[in-house]
């Protein structure tokens, strides 16, 4: 799975993005656990981290494959 | 309706022409521009960054409008969005809705700003200082 980080989620993470691995299918709570365990400083971010899977944001039930892309959507501010 | 959605690092420019298709269609053209203003939390500044997650960006862009077509029926809308270095007085985001009536084409554009602000994934970065560099984040 190819992780994203945008604007100040680059920071806290220390890269622009990353591959993690796993078995089947993973639901948001156990991939926030993955990220959180290889990305402590992203803990603080989490409650306003939305988070997209294929360039879509992913809701209640969203299950995340080894094959998605998956996106930190942090509060955006375009405009 | 027909959607044009651009996520540029260069100039924007206002007056492209519309799609000549829209000749005698439409009887209203409503465009915003949303430019960079010179002071950020009181403190004056030469500009701002943005960054873009520029394939969900432009997805849910087109999906926004295709949502608010229904409510406000358009002919042609255009969206044009900056990436990178924007300099104060520049456009950082550029909206044009072609209608047959004003009230959709103004309400389309009013609506999809708002939508825009909640749901793109586009960020202002930084800020630029007077002589065009990054400025450090605030404390």
């Amino acid at each position: 799975m190819r992780i994203l980080f945008f604007a100040h989620l680059k920071n806290a993470a220390r890269c622009t993005s990353t591959e993690i691995h796993f078995d089947g299918e993973i639901d948001a709570a156990a991939l926030w656990q993955r990220l959180l365990a290889d990305y402590p400083d992203l803990k603080g971010y989490q409650p306003s981290v939305r988070l997209a899977r294929n360039n879509t944001y992913a809701v209640a039930g969203t299950r995340f494959s080894d094959a998605d892309e998956v996106a930190l959507i942090p509060p955006v501010s375009g405009g | 309706m027909m959607i044009e959605i651009s996520i540029v690092n260069h100039l924007i420019d206002p007056h492209q022409p519309l799609p000549t298709t829209l000749v005698g269609r439409t009887g209203a053209v409503a465009e915003f521009s949303g430019l960079v203003r010179g002071n950020e939390d009181g403190q004056p500044i030469g500009g701002l960054e943005y960054e873009a997650y520029r394939p969900m960006a432009e997805q849910i862009m087109h999906t926004i409008i295709e949502d608010l077509g229904h409510r406000h029926p358009c002919l042609f809308v255009r969206v044009i969005h900056r990436v990178g270095a924007v300099a104060v007085g520049e456009a950082a985001v550029y909206v044009v809705a072609c209608a047959v009536h004003r009230a959709a084409a103004l309400g389309l554009v009013g609506d999809f700003l708002d939508r825009l602000k909640q749901d793109v994934p586009i960020w202002k970065t930084g800020t630029l200082g007077l002589a065009g560099r990054p400025l450090p984040p605030s404390p």
